[in-house]
């Protein structure tokens, strides 16, 4: 080797060297600071306006709620209440705690929750997450640490609601700095206050060494949390691999197989709230002669999937196969009391042929999530004769699609906002609405029915009977749970839950 | 002179109109807005509502000649999405975009001429075909795959340079030579035919004549000539690489102009990607422009064509 | 984009040879039109032959039977070469049909847009004036608008398809197609048989057929190959961000997309694809260049 080749390597050595030290080590045990990627952006860091699981993250690691529903346990516990009563069943007070204070500083009172909740629901407040708001009439105060909130109607699902997608904000800070303001420099009563927002970047986020004592959900015990915005799933799990970021979470099955290989990464796999299913044309919106109007063809759909095979190979992990249109942790949901399709491709092509359809027929399949799911069940119609083109689309225009009467077979996804409760998954695609593909009226009654019901029995048997309806005229075919892998650094102590809310709080340096 | 600017500048001012009316009308044309800005889980009242709000259900002719007199002065509206001014989100985006492209226009200049020069002093030898094989592979090559395979060598297997994020300029390099490969061949062959023509001219062969080093000559004589054109190529190249850069910035998590823009598409958030649509196209025509002058200054002929 | 390249000619320096001879010696000469010839060939073949030579059913699944090694790896086997993808699909057959597929999209893309760019660069050309600005203004604004966004834009909504990608890269790719054509339009357009067509009384549809489009094929060629390659990148790119060519039909572009997730553990799975779609692309341009090198000697530098 001559010496200026020598020279040369040895000098493009010390560069590359040179490049390795000057990399930035942000993340980490050694400076306290649990770095974790996903790959979307809440358009507002405010909890009330924006709806991506990355905002409820954050809307659960940095505010409070009223109640707590302990993710261990289930119970309600309180949180900014201390405790609760029902005055009637549009009425309820609440007693708050005292001694809380903001992120900023100011003090929490009944001034607080009595703001929050009578602005969201006024229309210029413009809240994206309607749905979980709408029940509320106003909220009055009726002491320093005493509110009454009144319902528009019998809500049975109220402390369902107040225990998750309601946090409290501060009400002087906000009126001061308005909404503007306040996305771009949140304040919250939660264990972690938010320093800075990098809009559609990130966020970063310290522990709250003013967070109240006696908080069930305990104080945080990791100093720094920065939330960076990796759109690639790819890399993501490089920067994972190489320690640039310490947690990611929805990892595929099979990279997750892969990634818990490595010595310094630990993976875990939770069940899900999401589940899978498969909407049949029922009513004949997309076209008078729509074959799915023949209940032979949908309970033929119904057995011609080998949703068990779906599991295990593809989606794998905690997650099941679903039977019911719920998810079972919610209220109302009863997997066990309905009908139960087996994957049958024999029956499901004498199904067909008593249906006029021998040789099979047609359709076109939408989806907008998990491809590859969706492939496999187009795979296993193929096979009894059904032949679906796939449309894959973005949600939006999925939506748009679904609600003009477009999708006669689509393949999708609901997570019910973690809200455990039934009128959060069946209620939105069975009451009739622009999404409802059955229009069966008499599991609408039922729903209904069921929506303003209070004596809990009653409720459920409501819901049942709407459950047994939708599983025995397979307007649906419910496919599977989602399950979660979270892939992180071996050197934290973290714990999942079904309800996808990460609760970095909770978690630990090892 | 003057007139030729003005005549060219009358053009570029009127394709960048053109430009605004077709990205609308595309955009404009496909879907309902409404639902999209409504969010999954709206109910058709509220979509009623937000078509008003926003309002969507005016006539085409309006919403766009509401929206010229705003761009115009750089008011592209509100992002439907982030509910921010698109120009605020735009110019913070800017500069990530704008760095990504220079420095992956340098790593393509500094490959593809060097490597044009070296095609150039043995023209039809290996060492031509070899520097054309080199340059021709980054046509070749999907850019998406090639930043994954750097990815996996260089940030993964070698660590030598982050993967992902912005903060220095080393988060820079990868992003830049997935996206300035792509332009080598053009930089190249330009450079390559450039100096073969210099080199055959008498000028040169005085030079030589004279004595001067083969060096000298070289790099004094030839490639300052041949390189005028050369850089002309470059501005529009840069063009079409702040249009082409939205995959690699998604893999490579720049927040810049492109990532923005793909985002936005998918999220219908109308008003900011026909902003961005916008600013590139005014990018390409400014640049194109500025290589047509230096053209021109070049070649006088150009002028009363 | 100026691509000239010069190449070895040695037939020039032999005047003596007839027309024809002096053509094969210029064929066989070229190095790159011969490499990328035979290339190009193998695959169009493989395309071509798909259904004879492919060992399974691209579409035939079997999720038990998922992610097979390929035969270079120690559980791989013979009956799935190049093992299985993610659904347990034979990785080799869907190769093979990709090419098809890929090749598909870029012949019908670069015929759609030659079509269009055909049409405004001999009108341009031809008929020069007022005719020739309007087009120059057409092209100058299609250059303008950033085609990778454009394209993501129009496909995100409409939702891909092997049609709309097809008919979105053959509106957007048409531009080289009708700056060659202008200029040698505006060449052929004084020559005396043109000329004389005129004097004879031919209508104009009848001079552009039957002379000039014969004239101008040589560049057009060239072009069409370069846009082939651009729209099978193109294709590509808009598969790999999941609004291209809708699965189960087995694009390039599509596996590699897919095969994205196995790369840090299997970069086999990523590798194979990606240099196919490389191969292809090197091998069209290559062919690009050759044909331009023979075909047009003068006008190489």
């Amino acid at each position: 080797m001559s010496i200026e080749i020598k020279k040369a390597v040895l000098s493009s050595a010390a560069v590359a060297a040179a490049l390795a030290v000057a990399q930035p080590a942000l993340a980490g045990k050694a400076n306290d600071t649990l770095v974790y990627a996903s790959d979307s952006e809440p358009e507002s860091v405010s909890p009330y306006h924006n709806n991506v699981r990355e905002g409820v993250i954050l809307a659960r690691n940095a505010w409070d709620t009223l109640l707590w529903r302990d993710p261990g346990s289930g119970e309600y516990v309180p949180l900014l209440a201390t405790s609760w009563e029902w005055v009637d069943d549009k009425t309820l007070d609440v007693e708050l705690r005292q001694g809380v204070t903001f992120h900023n500083g100011e003090p929490f009172d009944a001034d607080d929750v009595v703001f929050t909740f009578n602005y969201v629901v006024t229309p210029e407040a413009k809240v994206v997450t309607k749905q979980n708001v709408e029940w509320i009439e106003s909220a009055e105060k009726l002491g320093p640490y005493k509110v009454r909130i009144h319902t528009k109607g019998p809500f049975p699902a109220a402390l369902e609601y107040l225990s998750g997608p309601t946090p409290i904000y501060p009400n002087e800070y906000f009126e001061k700095v308005g909404l503007e303001g306040y996305s771009k420099a949140p304040v919250g009563t939660g264990p972690y206050k938010i320093t800075r927002v990098d809009v559609g970047k990130g966020v970063s986020l310290e522990k709250f060494d003013g967070y109240f004592k006696d908080s069930p959900r305990g104080e945080a015990s990791i100093g720094k949390l920065e939330f960076r915005v990796i759109p690639d799933a790819e890399t993501r799990v490089a920067e994972l691999m190489t320690g640039g970021v310490d947690w990611i979470w929805r990892v595929p099955a099979d990279q997750a197989d892969q990634l818990e290989q490595m010595p310094n990464v630990e993976v875990l796999n939770a069940e899900t709230m999401r589940v899978a299913y498969l909407a049949m044309d029922a009513a004949g919106r997309t076209a008078e002669d729509s074959p799915f109007k023949d209940i032979r063809v949908r309970r033929a759909v119904a057995h011609a999937i080998d949703r068990q095979a779906i599991v295990d190979n593809l989606v794998r992990g905690a997650s099941r196969v679903m039977h019911a249109a719920c998810f079972p942790s919610q209220f109302g949901c009863d997997m066990e009391a309905v009908k139960k399709y087996e994957y049958d491709p024999a029956k499901a092509k004498e199904l067909l042929a008593e249906a006029g359809y021998k040789d099979g027929f047609k359709t076109d399949i939408y989806a907008y999530r998990e491809r590859e799911y969706t492939e496999a069940m187009m795979g296993y119609l193929r096979d009894v004769g059904i032949d679906a083109n796939l449309h894959f689309l973005k949600y939006a225009a999925l939506r748009d699609l679904q609600r003009a009467g477009k999708v006669p077979l689509n393949s999708q996804t609901w997570g019910s906002f973690s809200v455990n409760d039934v009128s959060a998954f069946t209620g939105v695609y069975f009451k009739g609405g622009p999404d409802d593909y059955a229009m069966d009226a008499e599991v609408t009654e039922l729903l209904e029915k069921g929506d303003v019901t209070t004596d809990p029995a009653k409720r459920k048997e409501l819901y049942r009977e709407a459950l047994q309806k939708i599983a025995e005229q397979a307007y649906w075919l419910p496919l599977f749970s989602y399950s979660t892998n979270y892939a992180f650094t071996s050197d934290l102590s973290f714990e999942a839950q079904p309800d996808e809310v990460v609760r970095f709080y909770m978690a630990s340096w090892k | 002179m003057i007139g030729y600017i003005l005549r060219r500048a009358a053009v570029a001012l009127s394709v960048a109109f053109t430009v605004s009316v077709v990205s609308f009308l595309l955009l404009h044309l496909s879907g309902d807005l409404a639902v999209a800005i409504a969010g999954p889980e709206a109910t058709p009242a509220q979509v009623e509502q937000i078509r008003l709000e926003y309002g969507l259900d005016r006539p085409l002719w309006v919403q766009y000649g509401e929206w010229l007199a705003g761009a115009v002065q750089f008011d592209f509206g509100r992002s439907f999405f982030f509910r921010e001014d698109v120009s605020t989100l735009v110019l913070d985006r800017l500069p990530v975009t704008m760095t990504l492209g220079a420095i992956a226009l340098a790593f393509a200049v500094v490959l593809a001429v060097p490597l044009g020069v070296v095609a150039a002093i043995r023209p039809n030898s290996w060492l031509d075909r070899v520097a054309l094989t080199i340059a021709v592979a980054g046509q070749a090559m999907p850019s998406f795959w090639f930043a994954l395979v750097l990815i996996l060598v260089v940030g993964v297997q070698l660590r030598w340079l982050p993967i992902s994020g912005n903060d220095t300029w080393q988060h820079f390099v990868l992003p830049a030579i997935a996206l300035g490969y792509y332009a080598t061949p053009a930089i190249m062959r330009l450079t390559r035919t450039g100096m073969l023509d210099v080199l055959s001219s008498d000028y040169i062969r005085t030079a030589r004549a004279k004595g001067l080093r083969t060096s000298t000559v070289l790099v004094k004589h030839a490639l300052r000539n041949a390189i005028i054109p050369v850089v002309a190529l470059a501005a529009v190249q840069l063009g079409f690489m702040l249009g082409g850069s939205v995959v690699i910035e998604t893999i490579f998590a720049l927040h810049g102009l492109g990532h923005l823009a793909w985002e936005s598409i998918s999220r219908n958030d109308f008003p900011v990607v026909q902003a961005v649509v916008l600013i590139l196209a005014m990018f390409y025509i400014l640049l194109t422009f500025l290589a047509d002058l230096l053209n021109a200054w070049l070649d006088p002929k150009i002028r009363v064509a | 984009m100026t691509n000239a390249t010069a190449l070895p000619d040695k037939a020039e320096a032999a005047p003596a040879l007839g027309a024809g001879a002096r053509m094969r010696r210029r064929v066989f000469g070229n190095h790159s039109l011969m490499v990328g010839s035979v290339i190009l060939l193998a695959i169009l073949l493989v395309a071509v032959l798909a259904p004879l030579i492919a060992p399974h059913d691209p579409y035939a699944q079997d999720v038990s039977r998922r992610l097979i090694p390929p035969i270079w790896q120690e559980k791989g086997t013979w009956e799935h070469v190049l093992g299985t993808d993610k659904l347990g699909r034979d990785y080799l057959s869907r190769l093979i049909y990709g090419a098809q597929i890929s090749l598909m999209i870029g012949l019908l893309a670069a015929a759609a847009s030659a079509v269009i760019g055909i049409a405004l660069g001999v009108a341009a050309g031809y008929f020069g004036g007022r005719v020739d600005s309007v087009v120059s203004y057409i092209v100058t604004t299609r250059l303008s608008m950033p085609v990778v966004l454009v394209a993501l834009a129009v496909v995100g909504v409409i939702g891909g398809s092997l049609t709309v990608v097809i008919l979105t890269l053959g509106l957007l790719l048409w531009d080289r197609y009708a700056v060659v054509t202008r200029s040698a339009t505006m060449q052929i357009r004084e020559s005396e048989y043109v000329a004389a067509a005129q004097a004879i009384g031919c209508s104009t549809p009848r001079i552009i057929l039957g002379e000039i489009l014969p004239n101008i094929m040589n560049p057009i060629i060239v072009v069409a190959t370069l846009e082939v390659a651009h729209a099978i990148l193109l294709e590509a790119a808009l598969s790999f961000l999941g609004l291209g060519v809708q699965p189960p039909l087995p694009s390039w572009g599509l596996m590699i997309a897919e095969a994205k997730q196995y790369m840090f553990f299997s970069p086999w799975v990523i590798m194979v694809p990606g240099v196919a779609l490389f191969v292809l692309v090197l091998a069209i341009n290559l062919v690009g260049d050759g044909v331009r090198d023979v075909t047009a000697p003068e006008s190489r530098n």
